[in-house]
């Protein structure tokens, strides 16, 4: 920042305003760190410390790991974020580049129609969807969440890459085409490597809210080995009224805390990526 | 000839010296090369896709919302039948009212939150990585374990914010953050708003972080206070970041379904029930497809005209 | 000029190759549509609160039916708290799924439900007949849609320790006297926590047996005229305000199944109405709070009555399924005695089956305070009596329209406004 920086001014302007936004963030994590390594027990005393653990214990993480098929979500989960991310941004790449970067007829209508997309909420298409599902026979297959998350998902990272592609220079296209390349050949050789950040950006996005999804994979994966996280956890340990707390807890953490380191290494091109698809957006 | 790596030091004369492959395929790929049909041609599979698993899904349910549909029985034409019974709904009213509200303060509490956040992070410190990724586990954690987590903050004798408040001496007994009406709206707005404010902070901070420091400088040399280098050149550099940001979140925030859900049911007494919530408590709960698919279609316009109002706004400046 | 490095592709060429690609495409069609006899069944389930009870079924009776007939019993465990519904309608819907199922709310899908009357006339034979009450859910014009397999007992769960602290040695017989304890106990800390939210078991096991108790019911028989519109009604009402302002805790009013569990196990609560997953969990987690639990049933109305809300387990076979003949079979085993009395016990007679053969079985002594259970099934209705278990009922429960109706009332409306609301709601619901 411009200006001369005293401690007192890191104090109140870094220090301090830092220390919030991670308390406010972080707090119900040390929550759910406290209650997974808590007894059930110390847990119901209501004269415990929701934050301190007296009797630390594993017992929750060992039973989620033995007893549900908790390794078995995650590697649905991680395989379906990814690959329903991988068919997003193949889909909204070609959705977005004509839209970007060609001149054609109809495109300011289609634009149009792409936008109106984003707008298409779950719930209007759930009960169709689940027929779709049921119709091609998709039924309890990791299949039809990667087949239907992309619908949640391509509207977005359509709409994000836009921006990105939009800030390529067209000379370099231009040029390309007059030294003899194709334009399939100047879109995949010249345009889109210099895009990296931009498909980096709108992964993660994809990624994040792929892994996150609930309704539909309630409605298509009812059978214990083919859940992800969020339904298998939610479905397993919670019988009737009464919550596995501790083990709810140690899931939600395993299952987001990987999720966010391999996020560290990411989050400098998704700050990139965001950068120029905005700006210029 | 050129030696545009992309093409290649032979590859003009390559075309020619193999002459017509055949009459047709040199025919074609003169024809794919033109804009249009280039255009096109990419756009193919991803619009085929977005048809076949979103179109029709779409168009089922906006035909669905004309019909008097319960579960497992045919279906009898209503018309706009179903937006007539709705009219007359106050719970669909209300929750429509408890959407618009939801949304709004969500929104505005994540806009300014995040703009405070990436304010603060865009200066230099030790950890900063760690920390920026720290800072996104709000929105990564799948949202219905977090959900879960908040009812035991929530909760009346138990819960973090109520021993806080009662050991601190700030009140005597806790609030029923969950039971009160009030409250509880207060509650979903805030769990919401902890969840996505990470997106917005760091989005902004990526827009931040592009604003050219020559920009600042020549601002502090011409005289200006931090607050007027705030107002005048990172404010307005921001904008296009942040009207992205905060599209994609109204748009989210208004569909929002697991939240309410897990959380409260939509009680007490409809209190918070949204539109998404009604919509799948009226499909199957009560097993109405047709009058579920109304209520979820509503939400269309309602959506439309916010972010066209927003859009007006933005652009006025 | 260069010579085409290829030869065009041949007519025939090209037939063995749509051959193929349709072999490749056909044969697993063909392959099911050969199929004599399945073999697996899928069996969808909501999970069960006792998770003995799941265990035994899938550690003891899916390796027994295998064993006696090589059909495997796929079981799925539906999540709890409301997810069950949207999958079965999901499946009815999309005519593919479960080939049985604990059928939730079957009123939304009877006609999708094969006829089972062979089986339930032979079960109710063989065990002293059906208990009258269920038959108006499961028989639907004359023929039984689902099997009852058991019922989920709701009773009132409290702290016989700080009752005995605030002077009420016996459980308090009337509502009257539920209030004046409640009000003694929340002096002292310990309120009752009554749930009044949008959860579907605890706030109807207790609200609508109040109701009935002031002889006030919902519906008249047919299911055709509002009866919710008397002066009982109002005194019910006003009554339900006053419990909620001075024996019970505020958060209550917004409190869904789980709720109350949690209130009372972190001894937040005296008493509130559940099932048995209190007390198993206490009995599991905090052994010294376990010892001090005690069931209670229902208190009476001003009409000399108790009566407690009937939560069914019921279970039916899906027409869509491949083979509903051989899920019929797998739910005929089930009811068998050799098969079922194990399978009740293992969830310590939790589910109360529906047949009076086993009203006085010795598994009933297996946890005295279990007994209670029992009763429930003496004087309990199902939430839409005396009216059919219809649509219309299934709406007005899933809009919580006469739970609203209360909550309203606590939260400050006029009596006679929650009630014309109420009422308003119903006929617009019953047309």
């Amino acid at each position: 920042m411009v200006g001369e920086l005293t401690w007192r001014r890191r104090l109140f302007g870094l220090w301090l305003p830092l220390a919030a936004f991670a308390v406010i963030a972080l707090f119900p994590f040390t929550w759910m760190a406290a209650t997974s390594l808590k007894t059930n027990a110390e847990l119901y005393d209501p004269k415990a410390n929701p934050l301190t653990i007296r009797h630390p214990s594993l017992v929750h993480y060992v039973s989620l790991l033995q007893e549900t098929n908790f390794l078995t979500w995650i590697a649905n989960t991680m395989l379906v974020a990814v690959v329903a991310t991988g068919i997003s941004l193949l889909l909204g790449t070609m959705l977005a580049y004509p839209l970007a970067r060609m001149r054609f007829r109809g495109a300011p209508l289609l634009a149009i129609a792409v936008a109106v997309t984003y707008l298409v909420p779950q719930t209007l298409l759930f009960v169709p969807m689940a027929d779709l599902i049921g119709r091609l026979k998709l039924g309890n297959t990791l299949s039809a969440v990667m087949l239907t998350y992309p619908t949640l998902l391509v509207p977005f990272s359509a709409w994000l890459l836009m921006g990105y592609f939009k800030t390529v220079p067209k000379e370099l296209e231009e040029q390309a085409l007059i030294d003899g390349a194709s334009r399939w050949r100047a879109m995949t050789r010249v345009i889109l490597p210099l895009c990296m950040p931009g498909f980096i950006s709108a992964g993660i996005f994809c990624f994040t809210l792929a892994q996150n999804e609930f309704l539909y994979a309630l409605l298509f994966l009812s059978r214990s080995d083919v859940r992800t996280v969020p339904i298998g956890v939610v479905g397993e340990l919670i019988r009737g009224d009464a919550f596995y707390w501790g083990q709810l807890m140690a899931g939600a953490l395993l299952g987001s805390v990987p999720v966010a380191l391999i996020y560290s290494f990411f989050v400098k091109y998704y700050v990139a990526g965001l950068t120029a698809g905005a700006v210029k957006g | 000839m050129s030696t545009n790596p992309a093409v290649g030091a032979s590859g003009a004369a390559a075309l020619e010296a193999r002459g017509y492959r055949s009459a047709g395929l040199s025919r074609l790929r003169e024809i794919i090369e033109r804009e249009w049909v280039f255009s096109w041609l990419i756009l193919t599979p991803p619009l085929l896709f977005l048809l076949c698993f979103l179109g029709y899904p779409f168009f089922y349910g906006v035909y669905l919302s004309f019909f008097h549909r319960e579960v497992a029985s045919s279906p009898t034409f209503v018309g706009f039948g179903n937006f007539v019974t709705l009219a007359s709904d106050p719970i669909f009213w209300q929750s429509v009212g408890n959407t618009i509200k939801f949304t709004a303060a969500a929104t505005v509490l994540k806009a300014t939150g995040g703009l405070g956040m990436a304010l603060v992070m865009n200066q230099n410190f030790r950890m900063k990585a760690i920390t920026r990724a720290l800072l996104l586990l709000p929105f990564i954690v799948p949202t219905v374990l977090s959900t879960v987590a908040w009812q035991w903050i929530f909760d009346p004798g138990l819960g973090l914010f109520n021993r806080v408040l009662v050991e601190s001496g700030l009140a005597t007994r806790g609030v029923s953050w969950l039971g009160n009406p009030t409250m509880a709206m207060v509650s979903i707005i805030m769990v919401n708003t902890w969840r996505g404010l990470p997106f917005f902070g760091i989005s902004i901070l990526a827009g931040l972080q592009t604003i050219p420091v020559e920009l600042h400088e020549s601002a502090t040399i011409d005289g200006a206070s931090t607050w007027g280098r705030f107002r005048y050149v990172t404010l307005p550099s921001l904008l296009p970041v942040i009207f992205i940001v905060t599209t994609f979140s109204i748009i989210l925030t208004f569909f929002d379904f697991q939240l309410v859900y897990v959380l409260t049911g939509g009680g007490p007494a409809n209190s918070t029930h949204l539109m998404a919530t009604y919509a799948f408590s009226l499909s199957v709960g009560v097993g109405q497809l047709g009058l579920g698919s109304a209520v979820a279609l509503s939400m269309v316009p309602v959506l439309g005209l916010l972010l066209v109002l927003l859009t007006f706004y933005v652009r006025k400046d | 000029m260069a010579k085409p490095t290829k030869s065009k592709p041949s007519r025939r060429d090209f037939l063995k190759l749509a051959a193929g690609a349709a072999g490749v495409v056909g044969a697993p069609w063909i392959a099911r549509h050969a199929q004599a006899k399945p073999t697996t069944i899928v069996f969808a389930r909501e999970s069960s609160y006792v998770k003995n009870f799941d265990e035994h079924f899938i550690k003891v009776m899916i390796p027994a039916y295998q064993k006696a007939t090589g059909i495997k019993i796929d079981y799925q465990i539906q999540a709890a708290g409301g997810s069950a519904v949207p999958q079965l309608v999901s499946m009815v819907e999309n005519k593919s799924g479960a080939d049985l199922a604990w059928v939730q709310q079957e009123w939304l899908y009877r006609d999708a439900l094969v006829d089972v009357s062979d089986i339930a006339d032979a079960v109710g034979k063989e065990n002293g007949g059906w208990y009258d009450e269920i038959k108006l859910l499961s028989v639907d014009n004359g023929k039984w849609k689902s099997v009852p397999q058991a019922n989920i007992g709701q009773l009132m769960v409290y702290r016989k320790d700080w009752f005995d602290e605030a002077g009420v040695k016996n459980f308090p017989e009337t509502w009257d006297e539920f209030l004046e304890a409640g009000i003694k106990l929340k002096a002292k800390g310990h309120p009752y926590g009554m749930s009044m939210g949008h959860g579907f078991a605890d706030n109807y096991s207790w609200l609508y047996p109040l109701l009935w108790s002031y002889g006030v019911t919902v519906m008249d028989k047919a299911g055709k005229k509002v009866a919710l519109d008397t002066n009982e009604t109002a005194k019910a009402v006003d009554y339900v305000r006053r419990l909620y302002k001075e024996a019970c805790i505020e958060d209550c009013i917004g409190w869904l199944d789980p709720h109350n569990n949690k209130a009372f196990l972190t001894s937040q609560i005296s008493c509130t109405n559940n099932a048995y997953s209190i007390m198993v969990s206490a009995k599991r987690d905090l052994p010294d709070m376990g010892k001090v639990i005690e069931h209670g049933l229902n208190p009476k109305g001003p009409s000399g009555q108790r009566y407690h809300a009937l939560v069914p387990v019921t279970h039916g076979v899906f027409a869509y399924g491949p083979d509903p003949q051989a899920a019929k079979d797998f739910l005929r085993w089930t009811m068998d005695p050799k098969q079922f009395r194990p399978w009740i016990a293992s969830g310590d007679m939790y589910f109360a089956p529906y047949l009076h053969a086993y009203d006085k079985v010795s598994e009933w002594d297996i946890e005295p305070r279990v007994k209670p259970f029992h009763k429930v099934l003496e004087t309990g209705k199902l939430t839409s009596w005396p009216a059919p278990a219809n649509r219309a009922h299934g709406t007005v429960i899933n809009r919580w329209v006469v739970i609203d109706m209360f909550s309203k009332a606590c939260l400050g409306a006029p009596t006679k406004t929650v009630i014309a609301e109420a009422v308003a709601q119903l006929k617009q619901i019953y047309g």
